[in-house]
């Protein structure tokens, strides 16, 4: 408690991915689920510089910058459907989609 | 108490309440500020953690591009459409709460029990200082040792850009610009021909400034409201309001 370690950095990591999935698994809006999963993102990076700073390596940083660029892309791709989507069949509740089953 | 260590609380308090406004805020676009938030926290415990690099990156990605993104996309979606806030399944509340509260002990119990790996690397505080920072060490590192990976990912962020164009695109919106491609008219998204009284060469010429007016309005309306682009790059519909229930 005393002195600031990583354990603190995970722990915060730990409470926003918690915090993302249950976002995620309540919401309806398609929308909101999306920024969950970029909170989720997020969470997981702060573990991944928390462990970088611990073993005193580089090698943490960059994959977080991958997986920034992942991130950027597939926010490009999902939003791009769920603008095909709201366009199509007028919704973004995901209760309702079901146009693959039918 | 180190000064550290009362930052390191503010900050990570700050997160985690706007994270948790993020997912309790009813209207969409209070959640995307508090992501907003959030995410600037987060790039403050970056800095805390020596990744100054990565923590302009969040901000300049995160909240400068996606979530800009995001609310662009939130315009774009009718009000409407949105779902009620409360109206998840009771069932699927109460698994989420259950499996929360799992998973964050599992998540305590695997940071308790772990051991401290130890600093064992060769990037010492040190060595980055010697090569001038953060940002040159991580740059020197990604264009040495990752290099395939880079490349890679910038073919990822091309095939993501093309996708997201042919995705959003208007469906059948692409033959239509093949087969009248002399009549589409940038200035205007609903071309040339389409319901706009073309004035002097037109086949329903304006007589006065009103009637001009008034047809543009009702031209700005009806591309605010329609969704369907049908409605709007229809073949020979030369005046009045497209009927929505015709398209298709």
């Amino acid at each position: 408690m005393g002195e600031l370690s990583t354990n603190h950095f995970l722990f915060l990591s730990a409470a926003l991915f918690v915090i993302g999935m249950m976002g995620m698994l309540t919401r309806r809006n398609m929308l909101v689920i999306f920024m969950c999963i970029e909170l989720m993102v997020t969470a997981v990076s702060i573990s991944f510089v928390a462990f970088a700073n611990e073993t005193q390596t580089l090698k943490g940083q960059v994959f977080v910058l991958f997986v920034l660029a992942v991130a950027a892309a597939e926010a490009a791709v999902g939003l791009a459907i769920i603008v095909a989507l709201s366009r199509r069949g007028k919704t973004v509740d995901v209760d309702s989609m079901h146009e693959l089953r039918d | 108490m180190p000064w550290e260590l009362i930052f390191f609380y503010i900050i990570g308090a700050a997160s985690v309440l706007c994270a948790l406004g993020m997912v309790l805020a009813k209207n969409p676009v209070h959640s995307g500020i508090f992501l907003v938030l959030t995410f600037l926290n987060v790039a403050g415990i970056f800095v805390m953690l020596g990744a100054e690099f990565l923590a302009v990156i969040q901000i300049i990605v995160y909240t400068g591009a996606i979530l800009i993104l995001m609310l662009f996309v939130l315009m774009l979606v009718d009000p409407d459409d949105l779902p009620s806030f409360s109206s998840a399944a009771p069932l699927q509340r109460n698994l989420s709460l259950v499996l929360g509260v799992v998973l964050v002990l599992e998540l305590a119990a695997t940071i308790i029990t772990r051991t401290a790996l130890g600093g064992v690397g060769p990037d010492t505080p040190a060595s980055i200082d010697s090569v001038g920072g953060n940002a040159q060490a991580l740059g020197l590192r990604l264009y040495s040792d990752y290099l395939l990976a880079f490349e890679v990912t910038s073919l990822v962020l091309t095939v993501g850009v093309i996708g997201a164009v042919v995705l959003a695109l208007p469906e059948r919106l692409g033959e239509r610009i093949q087969r009248r491609r002399d009549t589409i008219s940038l200035a205007h998204p609903r071309g040339a021909d389409g319901f706009l009284p073309a004035g002097p060469r037109g086949e329903t010429p304006i007589t006065t400034d009103i009637e001009r007016d008034v047809a543009m309005q009702n031209a700005g309306r009806a591309l605010i409201m329609t969704k369907d682009p049908d409605a709007y790059t229809r073949v020979g519909v030369r005046q009045g309001r497209p009927d929505a229930n015709d398209a298709n």
